[in-house]
């Protein structure tokens, strides 16, 4: 008796299961008038991580790399082709093709790198290999001249070695980290600035010692606490 | 970055307190602190970070801008902007550049014996308000005028308006959105009875299939078109593009499906044709929620001065409806219009497909079409026979070319039949704004005047003496140019441009003043989504330069408004704005108040009960809905939208022996529009200095013209000289050339034609004969 | 000089409570978390002596139950 009640309560879970189931999918697959937003999807002002490791795979590589010396770059031609600190560079060489939003024609050599004959150089990596409409905001040089000058000012630049601490202490990010989130793109392999190449890639968790360093939106000065009672 | 900052100390502190955020960050994932902490992240440099929405397009991205020592020097993306989420376009990067071309005006400068004299700002806007006078004195109040522009902010459009149709009495308010919305518009007005899109950016995020029709977005709103490959790339989302020429959009989409000129609207009813042969119908949707309605057909093209047009809507039944769409069965159709009916059944099946979230989206060449209207309706037509509009992810999406076309043209109303609320042949409407901006209610005239076309006719004929035309370049950009710019020249016209370079309108000034631009004044912008944007003054504008809306101000003053223009200087935009949102005032329109505006990037209105409304129509999402239906278009009196009948007709000027080429005209990713400030941006210059004619391969090679040749374009309107492109931007269609418009050296808009829509008068700018030849 | 930051984790409940008393210590900064219950000190004596007083007085709130240090910092000399 007992055995025969467990094989029908069985039977009886399962063809709940395939009911609940069945119910599920049935709804899953209709199409639905209503999705409910959710308006409280804060967006992160702590700079996201995503990306720190991106390249992390490539580290070991990075670390037993030799220094081309001859081919390296260095920052003062790494801000040429930026109008400031922080714009997106434009492009320094012909490009394949005009029609082409960029994508895989550019992704070729600037997915990984590599040194390229034509160019004598390295090509830089991308830090956002994910953004396939390159040409949305790089755009290249087709002419030297300008239609009418400019009264335009870069403003400063952060200097090297001037960011830590103190002597020894990990220098901390002078930059923007959107889109700019993989660390090891620019500061790792043979075509890192040799100024900002980092000494250590293979300790792939760069945020760990390095903070951010960047005004968000605007300084409210040194935190001070309300109840000052000094 | 450190080298400022002196105190070791302080600078330890905040090393300790990021360090212990960092670690609690990497402990909880999405771990927030408040907002005063986070901003007191360590500091870099002298740069402040403020924010605003872009100067250039109508997508309206948010961005921030770094001010160093006074001067703007960098431009990111805001992060927390749901437009954008921190990504801009190469104009946006390098917008702030815009700013410090070398020859800014700076001064205000009065024509004299044919030479521009330097003049105080005092002494110009007295010359400009006693012109005025004089000119409605001897010519009456319609031959006043103001022509503006979808870059003008919320304030300058809505002094502009208050001044001429409150104060003054006139309708001669238009602006450029009349060239780049007005079809829009009407297609939204005639279909639905209330402008501007029901669905939003976030449609992005919900919907499978894209539909682009005539819609180079990967160059012209590449910030959206990113957002669509992200979707591609997490959901396997589908791109159509569906143009009359192959470009960056069509590499980038999974389908590229090319049409002849005009025959968009062909393609329109097979698509609908095949979805009631098909039962796709959703059948409750369209008994409850829709009417089927017929309009004049042969409706001309406006080329003649003083064109009037009426359209007389007729209602029918559905099967009214069938009947008519008999003659556009994909067969038939592909024979006018080169689309296989193979791919019209394509498309037609993801339209049709229930479980399929359809997104489409259009821009300038729906809306630049002598049948704008119509093709707006017609694809109206599509969303609404499936029932997929006004929910996520199925939406209809008119997009917009400038920064403030929704916000300050269409929402201010600044266009001749227009008023903040309604428009000025309704009595109601009349007395409503007249109270709020306290003035007599007979003032408001309740014939509207010249649309722009006509009111650049009128000034050709005399009939308008006084323009005044801020922050746009008609010079550049009005069709068939060369007569307008011939009638503006005229003697005894007077004309008034303000703006912040040197253009080929300032060219046809008698006084040029100085304006402040972007964020060296205060402002609002509203995009395309209805989000509304704030941004603040953020530096100084060089010389004696001041804002659009502080100029018709003074003006206003000077004419003896002061009781209207009460505004103080220090807060006139707080006030204006404010006294603005009366206007709206209700359900289906409130705006959000300033402070709501200041905080947040942007708001998107009908603002109720301290919300946005990302979708309008739709009961669960838009608190104005009222019938207890799950849909509700309010905007017409029964409630219910309106699906239109509307055929295919020939565009009004098509090739023949003599000059057997179509003419397309457009932009490119890096100009914006007349190129007046994006010119000036080096990098933006260096990548494209100058404009050329773009030819099909086959016919480049036929009449042996390579790249860089000089071609020589005939229209019955003139000739211009371009250099030949070919196998580089895009490629058109054979027998079809593409020129950009940006450049003032080449104006291709000397040789286009004024045909316009004959419902919402706007000019078609992508099509007109024109014949070839190498020289 | 040291300089210590620490993060600390309240009893359920007692977060408010927490930062109120922290508060109300010399030479030590709050900042609270806003959605968890963590609590981010930052502590700035002139001595070592002091720091160690001030741990002790720290470990001494009932409403904290743990106090893990982050990172710590000596530096010569005010300035």
């Amino acid at each position: 008796m007992k055995k025969r009640l467990g094989i029908i309560s069985l039977f009886v879970l399962l063809f709940i299961a395939f009911i609940v189931i069945w119910n599920y999918s049935y709804y899953q697959g209709r199409q639905e008038a209503y999705i409910p937003i959710d308006n409280n999807q804060e967006l992160p002002t702590i700079a996201s991580e995503i990306g720190v490791f991106q390249r992390s795979e490539y580290a070991l590589d990075y670390a037993n790399m030799p220094i081309d010396e001859k081919h390296q770059r260095s920052l003062e031609t790494y801000y040429d082709n930026r109008a400031f600190y922080g714009a997106p560079p434009s492009i320094p060489h012909d490009v394949e093709s005009e029609r082409a939003m960029g994508d895989n024609s550019c992704l070729k050599c600037h997915n990984n790198g590599g040194f390229t004959e034509k160019f004598n150089a390295y090509a830089p990596v991308t830090p956002h290999p994910e953004m396939i409409n390159c040409r949305q905001c790089h755009v290249p040089e087709n002419t030297q001249g300008l239609f009418k000058p400019t009264n335009f000012e870069k403003g400063s630049v952060p200097v090297t070695g001037a960011n830590s601490a103190f002597q020894g202490g990990p220098p901390v990010i002078p930059h923007q980290l959107q889109m700019r989130e993989n660390c090891l793109s620019c500061h790792a392999g043979p075509s890192a600035p040799k100024e900002i190449r980092v000494t250590h890639p293979e300790r792939i968790n760069c945020r760990q010692c390095h903070v951010p360093n960047n005004k968000v939106i605007e300084d409210i000065g040194i935190f001070k606490r309300s109840n000052t009672n000094e | 970055m450190f080298t400022s900052m002196t105190n070791r100390r302080d600078f330890i502190k905040k090393m300790a307190r990021l360090s212990a955020i960092t670690a609690a960050v990497s402990m909880f994932p999405g771990i927030l602190f408040a907002e005063e902490q986070e901003r007191g992240l360590p500091k870099g440099g002298n740069l402040d970070w403020k924010k605003a929405p872009c100067r250039f397009c109508g997508v309206g991205c948010g961005v921030l801008v770094g001010v160093e020592n006074g001067k703007a020097v960098a431009v990111k993306g805001d992060p927390k902007s749901e437009v954008n989420k921190g990504l801009c376009c190469v104009k946006g990067y390098h917008s702030v550049m815009a700013m410090y071309g070398n020859d800014r005006l700076t001064k205000p400068l009065v024509k004299k014996n044919g030479t521009y004299v330097e003049t105080s700002m005092d002494e110009a806007l007295d010359l400009i308000a006693s012109k005025m006078k004089e000119t409605i004195q001897d010519h009456g109040k319609d031959a006043v005028s103001i022509y503006g522009s979808g870059q003008w902010t919320i304030p300058d459009g809505y002094v502009a308006s208050k001044l001429f149709k409150g104060c003054i009495g006139t309708n001669n308010v238009e602006a450029n959105a009349r060239l780049c919305m007005a079809s829009a518009v009407t297609g939204f007005l005639t279909s639905f009875g209330l402008d501007e899109p029901m669905g939003c950016y976030e449609d992005i995020d919900y919907a499978d299939v894209f539909v682009l029709w005539g819609n180079n977005m990967a160059e012209m709103h590449p910030v959206l078109f990113s957002r669509l490959l992200d979707q591609r790339l997490k959901r396997g989302v589908k791109i159509i593009d569906f143009a009359t020429r192959t470009t960056r959009t069509s590499m980038a989409a999974d389908k590229s499906i090319l049409f002849l000129p005009q025959t968009d609207l062909a393609v329109a009813n097979a698509i609908c044709y095949e979805i009631i042969k098909n039962g796709w119908v959703n059948t409750s949707f369209v008994e409850k929620h829709c009417n089927f309605t017929k309009g004049s057909t042969n409706i001309g093209y406006g080329l003649e001065d003083k064109f009037a047009f009426k359209d007389k809507p007729e209602k029918i039944s559905f099967e009214d409806y069938k009947v008519f769409l008999e003659d556009y069965s994909p067969e038939k159709v592909e024979k006018i219009s080169g689309v296989s009916a193979k791919d019209i059944k394509y498309m037609a099946a993801y339209y049709g497909d229930p479980n399929k979230k359809v997104m489409s989206l259009w821009c300038m060449g729906m809306n630049q079409h002598t049948r704008g209207t119509w093709i707006n309706n017609l694809v109206y037509n599509i969303h609404l026979l499936t029932g997929k509009i006004s929910e996520p992810g199925n939406s209809p999406f008119s997009l917009t070319g400038q920064p403030s076309a929704c916000g300050t043209v269409r929402e201010v109303g600044t266009l001749t039949h227009k008023l903040p609320h309604g428009v000025v042949m309704n009595k109601e409407h009349r007395e409503f704004a007249a109270k709020i901006w306290d003035v007599p209610v007979e003032n408001i005239p309740s014939k509207p005047t010249y649309h722009t076309v006509e009111m650049f006719r009128a000034l050709d004929r005399g009939d308008i003496r006084f323009m005044w035309i801020q922050v746009t370049n008609p010079m550049v950009t009005m069709p068939k140019l060369k007569r307008y710019r011939d009638g503006a020249k005229k003697e005894g016209r007077f004309i008034v441009v303000s703006d912040i370079y040197p253009t080929p309108t300032t060219d046809i000034a008698d006084v040029i003043l100085p304006s402040a631009m972007w964020v060296e004044r205060e402002g609002m912008y509203g995009n395309s989504e209805r989000r509304t944007q704030y941004f603040e003054q953020m530096v100084e504008p060089p010389g004696e330069a001041m804002s659009d809306t502080w100029q018709i101000v003074e003006v206003a003053k000077r004419l003896g408004y002061e009781k209207q223009f009460y505004y103080k200087e220090e807060t006139h935009i707080e006030e204006i704005y404010t006294e603005y949102r009366r206007h709206h005032d209700n359900k289906k329109h409130n705006m959000a108040p300033l402070e709501v505006l200041k905080e947040n990037s942007g708001m998107q209105w009908p603002y109720v009960d301290g919300k946005p409304t990302k979708w309008r129509f739709n009961s669960k999402y838009d608190p104005a809905c009222s019938n207890g239906e799950d849909f509700h278009f309010y905007g017409k009196p029964d409630g219910k939208a309106i699906i239109w009948q509307r055929p295919y007709e020939p565009a009004a000027e098509e090739p023949d022996s003599e000059y057997p080429y179509w003419l397309n005209t457009g932009r490119v990713v890096e100009h914006w529009h007349t190129g007046s400030m994006t010119r000036r941006i080096p990098v933006l210059h260096k990548a494209m200095p100058k404009a050329y004619v773009e030819l099909n391969p086959g016919d480049a090679k036929r009449l042996q013209i390579q790249t860089g040749d000089s071609v020589k374009l005939t229209t019955r309107r003139g000739e211009i000289i371009l250099p030949a492109s070919v196998n580089q931007r895009g490629v058109p269609a054979p027998m079809q050339v593409f020129v950009p418009f940006f450049d003032e050296n080449m104006l291709i808009n000397d040789i286009t034609l004024d045909s316009f829509c004959p419902i919402s008068k706007e000019p078609d700018y992508k099509k007109c004969a024109v014949n070839i030849e190498k020289v | 000089m040291p300089i210590k930051s620490y993060l600390a984790h309240p009893h359920q409940g007692k977060k408010d409570e927490l930062i109120l008393a922290i508060s109300a210590l010399k030479h030590c900064e709050v900042v609270p978390a806003q959605n968890r219950d963590i609590i981010v000190i930052v502590t700035e004596t002139d001595t070592r002596e002091e720091e160690d007083n001030l741990k002790l007085k720290l470990e001494a709130i009932s409403s904290l139950k743990l106090l893990a240090m982050v990172s710590g910092f000596n530096t010569p000399q005010k300035n």
